[in-house]
């Protein structure tokens, strides 16, 4: 069953790849259904596991990747629908076919230790994973900005002039992942902060102990934060837009895939609970 | 049946020549209920645009129509045979099938995958129909160019990419600012270029049109023909940072705008992006202003080769277009064929229906001791045996579309069950009685 969300993402990746080199609706179509299915087959597991443990399946990276690629699965699905442009699909579903591989790869879930036994955990971890799916978003809209710039710029115009929407459309679309994706990030991290000076006194747990602006998850953390912040105030009060904001927003979510997953597997002491 | 087509294109006649065969000057039904007077023509559509006079006919005796249709057009025309024969073409069956699917395709048209095409081949048929020229077969054939034409659009490049300068302008700007609808465009120059390239921009209903010109008065002249605002010369840098889109067109020996003219524009603008179109020859705009972050500039020869490079991928397609416009009318001669069958299929019920009813009034005098109640299921259960005999063989003539299939099938019944006798009643039977999918009218059914 854990193998169902992966087979329909990397058949939905293929097909979106197909619908986007070939131009057409109906393969176009087939690719979002076979989307759907994944994330409703990705409900069900998500649902199993958390019947399973006796809450959401988010302590430890392996779950909050599931967690992050249903989260992104949902916002990418909503973003198609909202706007009608599907092109966005074939670099943002293979993302998700790649990230899915870890916890299909490892097939467990951690049960949640006492200290983390709050709903102030749940929204921190929540909406985080819900930032970084609108920065995954945000990146990937960035990328085709500076695919269709380019070719505008240097007045070839191939591949990606013809299957990708309006440079505006694209900007105005970066623009708003980023702003839902700050407010997310912002969410959780206050909502960590808050968590975190409600425990660290009553508890000894070494992890928690270890939460600390030098934990390198925290401060690569606030990194991000003050690199979507910037993104944000250069775009409404600097009047930067298009190729600089793309080009923002990628780096910004290198850095959040960064800190999710070798940092967060290999380098956190503070954030390591599974 | 059979389809008939005569006609002229830009293949076979010069302009001349197919200005004076443009049915469109004196009227479609005009020459529709000319032409319907001729004998032989069963259903008939014409299509007559700047690039074809064509005409499409429904008929049982295709050989015969090419005289008849040849001396219509001339004298419709008020032309010699002997000049306007020459550039005539003509197709029988598939052949016209192939030759309409082309066209609505855009495979025949002068700019190949030309959207146009479809929508005057659709208002020709409406015309005709309308008027109650056409029926099954034609209704059929034109419907059937329509999908395939789409068809073809859709499943290839065809019709993809801006094939004129003006044209490829349009859709630049529509790539880099999607909706052009709130925008402002700022025109220097009134010629005609300026003029052609503003009114596809004023077709995507921007928001300002500012003219500017040396002479103000052309530029006022402009403004007021495309609803726009005119600007006086010594006025341009001011415009252009509250422009989006500026389109130059100048005879001017020496650029215009400098590249310092831009960036003092850009400042104010910050990331929002500047559209120049320089069609100018010399140029307008200094070269090296398009090497600044937002601005976009293409000049003549940009656009060119951008339709260049979009004529080329269309010619690409083609061979892929003719794929298609050959399978469709495979599918459509298979339709043709097994409607071929149909009048044996008539013939062949009457003829036992004929049996059954003549067997009943034999049997008559022996039957008259029973109730009526009693002798009406009697006519029932013969009605039902001959429907279930017939039943099996009709379907199977009806779905077979193999032309010489069909022939022999037709040639045994015939032969064997003496059909050939009451073969006149049974076509004319035929067309009353087996439309169960379209209309069948005749013009010599529709004059009846």
């Amino acid at each position: 069953m854990i193998l169902l969300p992966l087979i329909f993402y990397i058949v939905a990746a293929i097909t979106y790849a197909v619908a986007f080199a070939q131009r057409s609706d109906t393969v176009g179509r087939w690719a979002t259904s076979t989307l759907v299915g994944g994330t409703l087959t990705h409900t069900f597991v998500i649902g199993m596991q958390t019947m399973q443990v006796g809450h959401l399946p988010i302590v430890g990276t392996t779950g909050a990747v599931s967690i992050f690629v249903y989260l992104l699965a949902v916002a990418y699905l909503y973003t198609e629908t909202m706007t009608n442009e599907r092109a966005m699909g074939v670099f943002i579903v293979p993302l998700m076919a790649l990230l899915q591989a870890i916890p299909t790869a490892t097939d467990t879930v951690a049960s949640r230790p006492p200290v983390l036994d709050s709903p102030w955990f749940a929204v921190h971890v929540s909406s985080l994973l819900a930032a970084y799916a609108s920065f995954a978003l945000a990146s990937v809209i960035g990328l085709t900005y500076v695919l269709l710039f380019k070719e505008l710029k240097a007045k070839h115009l191939g591949f990606f002039y013809a299957r990708l929407p309006s440079l505006q459309v694209l900007d105005v679309m970066n623009g708003r992942a980023i702003t839902v994706g700050w407010m997310f990030l912002t969410i959780g991290l206050s909502v960590g902060v808050i968590w975190l000076i409600q425990v660290q006194t009553s508890t000894l747990d070494p992890r928690v102990q270890a939460m600390s602006f030098f934990d390198p998850k925290i401060s690569i953390m606030a990194v991000i934060w003050l690199v979507y912040s910037f993104a944000i105030y250069a775009r409404r009060s600097i009047g930067w837009s298009g190729r600089r904001t793309a080009v923002l927003s990628a780096i910004g979510f290198m850095i959040v895939l960064l800190n999710f997953l070798p940092i967060g597997y290999f380098v956190t002491r503070s954030h390591n609970f599974y | 049946m059979h389809f008939f087509l005569l006609g002229a294109s830009h293949h076979s006649a010069p302009i001349d020549l197919r200005e004076q065969i443009d049915f469109t000057r004196r009227g479609l039904s005009e020459a529709l209920e000319t032409l319907s007077q001729f004998p032989d023509v069963g259903e008939a559509v014409i299509l007559s645009t700047c690039n074809r006079s064509e005409i499409y006919i429904a008929c049982e005796a295709p050989q015969r129509m090419r005289e008849t249709v040849s001396s219509f057009m001339s004298t419709f025309h008020d032309m010699p045979d002997a000049k306007l024969k020459p550039h005539l073409y003509y197709r029988i069956d598939a052949d016209v099938a192939r030759h309409l699917f082309r066209v609505t395709s855009g495979l025949d048209s002068l700019v190949v995958g030309e959207p146009q095409i479809l929508g005057q081949v659709k208002e020709a048929f409406s015309i005709a129909s309308e008027q109650h020229y056409t029926g099954t077969f034609l209704s059929r054939l034109f419907d059937w160019s329509f999908t395939a034409g789409k068809r073809v659009r859709t499943e290839t490049g065809l019709g993809e990419g801006a094939v004129s300068v003006s044209y490829a302008a349009v859709s630049l700007a529509k790539k880099i600012f999607g909706d052009l609808s709130p925008l402002s465009v700022l025109v220097l120059g009134a010629g005609e270029m300026a003029e052609l390239t503003v009114n596809h921009l004023r077709s995507q209903r921007v928001k300002r049109i500012a003219v500017a010109n040396r002479t103000a008065a052309h530029a006022s002249n402009l403004a007021a023909k495309i609803n726009g605002v005119s600007v006086a010369w010594d006025k341009i840098t001011n415009e252009l940072p509250k422009v989006d889109i500026v389109v130059t067109a100048t005879g001017s020996t020496r650029p215009i705008i400098s590249k310092k003219d831009i960036e003092t524009a850009m400042h104010p603008r910050r990331d929002r992006p500047l559209f120049i179109i320089d069609i100018g020859v010399p140029r307008d705009v200094d070269a090296t202003s398009g090497e600044m972050e937002q601005v976009f500039l293409y000049n003549i020869d940009d656009l060119r080769s951008i339709v260049q490079e979009n004529l080329a991928r269309r010619q690409a397609q083609v061979d892929l277009g003719e794929l298609l416009v050959d399978a469709e009318v495979k599918k459509f001669m298979n339709w043709v064929n097994s409607r071929a069958a149909i009048p044996t299929v008539v013939a062949l019920r009457k003829k036992f229906d004929g049996i059954r009813l003549e067997e009943l009034d034999r049997l008559d005098t022996k039957l008259t001791g029973l109730s009526p109640e009693t002798r009406k299921k009697i006519e029932e259960i013969t009605r039902l045996l001959v429907e279930k005999l017939l039943s099996s063989p009709t379907e199977h003539l009806k779905a077979t579309t193999n032309e010489q299939t069909v022939t022999a099938y037709t040639d045994a019944l015939n032969e064997l069950f003496d059909l050939k006798n009451q073969d006149t009643t049974s076509k004319k039977d035929a067309a009353d009685t087996t439309t169960d999918d379209t209309k069948t009218t005749s013009l010599r059914g529709r004059e009846n």
